[in-house]
């Protein structure tokens, strides 16, 4: 009887180690998932509102957007970092070269001209803000 | 080993109702939509708002649309429409002098609220100065166009202008509709006002109808409607200092029904001899204001907001705190030449502290 008494106990105290183990594995496969859902930002190119090509934020690389009837207006899109900014255009107004880079989900660059908007988006999060003055 | 697999099957299926929670979108939850136009104002529009449907949201872009289309043909002081009469016809001169237009009601309300301006700043946002804007508009365009031979406009012809730019020439008769400058040489240009106020009209029309969970910026005047579904809107107020990569946002502030507009020296420049010369006049130097790197507006009306940014860019501070304190429902942020920001007592109230993820 008393034997049979520490054996239930030696096998309650295994449940609930492994119990706590099992616990503290999906704990830690809920945070990394979490986590991940976090990165994984995109940078949006929409021309006169159309989405045309959507790069990951955390791959550098430079883009030549090309807009216009002939394709005769250019932006570079240079991704770098984990930002995103316009290096170079052949807008009249530069306004969209001047722009800050961007990496804040939510965050714009807009070329006027070309009618090109450049945004980071995260289909998993919230926009970190929603519009910046 | 029964016991084990239940406490397994137990916690997998718990773990997988969290990540499901926290993970799929519930039916019934309105989505977050955005739109971008590039038609209104010469500047670029972004509407954000929440709908359940695309659909739903399309049809009340569609209806902005049509309202900032209204507002930009009547308020354009560049664009010439058949069978409209706008500021462009107001700004024509014939035989030596300006006609007396019959306008839509709007353009009196408009102007009439620019009069109402002009005497609430001390002169210091003046629709009338057309004359002295469209010299700075010819000089900065072509020193865009041309980066290499960008000059400043010359004094004497700016002074020269200037002596067109009476208020009180503006004559309007709100009972016939009409508008007569009465200097043949003077213009109007409502570049600091007819935005703001158009946005204002376009949201009031939206909250007429009931509209709520919605956001307008043209270009750079956002008027919020209602919170952003549950929470409300979240405003980044831009660094002046455009080098600065580290901190892109000054103050980050949350808002839900107000408008917040910001006025700044980096925004629409030229360069001169290494030099950046913003669109900013003022009225008593005829040159671009240099008191302040920027200057935010936080307030109920877009139309108001517009105007007080720019008439707090261009005035002294004391004169500035005095006039935001003593008009209700406005609140400013001034960044100083040194980067150092000074608040209206109420500011504060609206900034919320961005942790970084
Ligand atoms: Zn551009």
């Amino acid at each position: 009887m008393k034997n049979n008494n520490s054996q239930k106990n030696q096998k309650l105290r295994n449940d609930i180690i492994l119990a706590v183990v099992i616990v503290f594995i999906a704990a830690a496969g809920l945070l990394l998932f979490v986590l991940t859902k976090q990165e994984g930002s995109t940078v949006a190119v929409k021309i006169d509102g159309v989405v045309t090509d959507t790069y990951p934020l955390s791959e550098n690389r430079e883009v030549s957007i090309k807009t216009g009837e002939n394709d005769e207006n250019i932006n570079i899109l240079t991704i770098k970092d984990g930002k995103a900014s316009i290096s170079e255009a052949d807008c009249p107004d530069k306004i969209c070269v001047e722009t800050r880079a961007v990496s804040f989900v939510g965050e714009t660059i807009v070329c006027l001209p070309h009618k090109i908007v450049i945004e980071i988006t995260n289909e998993k999060t919230d926009d970190q803000i929603d519009v910046a003055v | 080993m029964k016991r084990f697999l239940s406490l397994l099957l137990g916690v997998v299926i718990i773990t997988i109702q969290m990540i499901g929670f926290s993970g799929c979108d519930n039916e019934t939850q309105p989505e977050k939509f955005k739109a971008y136009y590039f038609d209104y104002f010469d500047t670029a529009t972004t509407i954000i708002g929440y709908a359940e449907s695309k659909e739903e949201f399309d049809k009340i872009c569609e209806d902005i649309k049509t309202q900032l289309n209204k507002y930009h043909r009547l308020f354009t002081i560049y664009n010439r429409y058949e069978g409209l009469n706008n500021l462009v016809t107001i700004n024509d001169v014939d035989d030596g002098k300006h006609n007396v237009v019959t306008v839509d009601k709007e353009i009196i309300d408009m102007l009439t609220f620019a009069k109402e301006m002009y005497h609430k700043t001390n002169g210091t946002v003046n629709v009338a100065m057309g004359s002295v804007l469209k010299i700075w508009h010819v000089y900065r365009n072509a020193g865009l166009d041309d980066p290499f031979n960008a000059e400043l406009p010359p004094m004497d012809k700016l002074k020269d202008a200037s002596k067109h730019t009476n208020i009180n020439d503006l004559i309007i008769d709100a009972e016939n509709n009409t508008v007569f400058l009465a200097d043949p040489e003077m213009s109007l240009d409502v570049g600091a006002i007819a935005k703001g106020y158009a946005v204002e009209k376009v949201a009031d029309y939206l909250e007429s109808k009931g509209i709520t969970n919605f956001l307008l910026n043209v270009g750079g005047n956002v008027r919020t409607i209602g919170m952003a579904d549950t929470e409300k809107w979240k405003v980044g107020i831009e660094n002046p200092d455009t080098n600065n990569e580290e901190q892109p946002y000054i103050e980050y502030l949350k808002v839900a029904g107000e408008s917040v507009v910001t006025s700044g020296s980096y925004q629409r420049f030229y360069v001169v001899n290494g030099e950046n010369y913003h669109h900013i006049i003022d009225p008593e130097t005829l040159m671009p204001g240099t008191k302040y790197r920027s200057v935010s507006v936080l307030t109920d009306d877009s139309g108001i907001g517009d105007a007080m940014s720019t008439a707090l860019f261009l005035m002294d501070y004391e004169d500035g705190k005095q006039l935001v304190e003593s008009t209700d429902n406005v609140e400013a942020m001034w960044v100083l030449p040194d980067g150092k920001q000074q608040y209206s007592s109420g500011f504060e109230a609206y900034t919320f502290e961005y942790v970084q993820k």
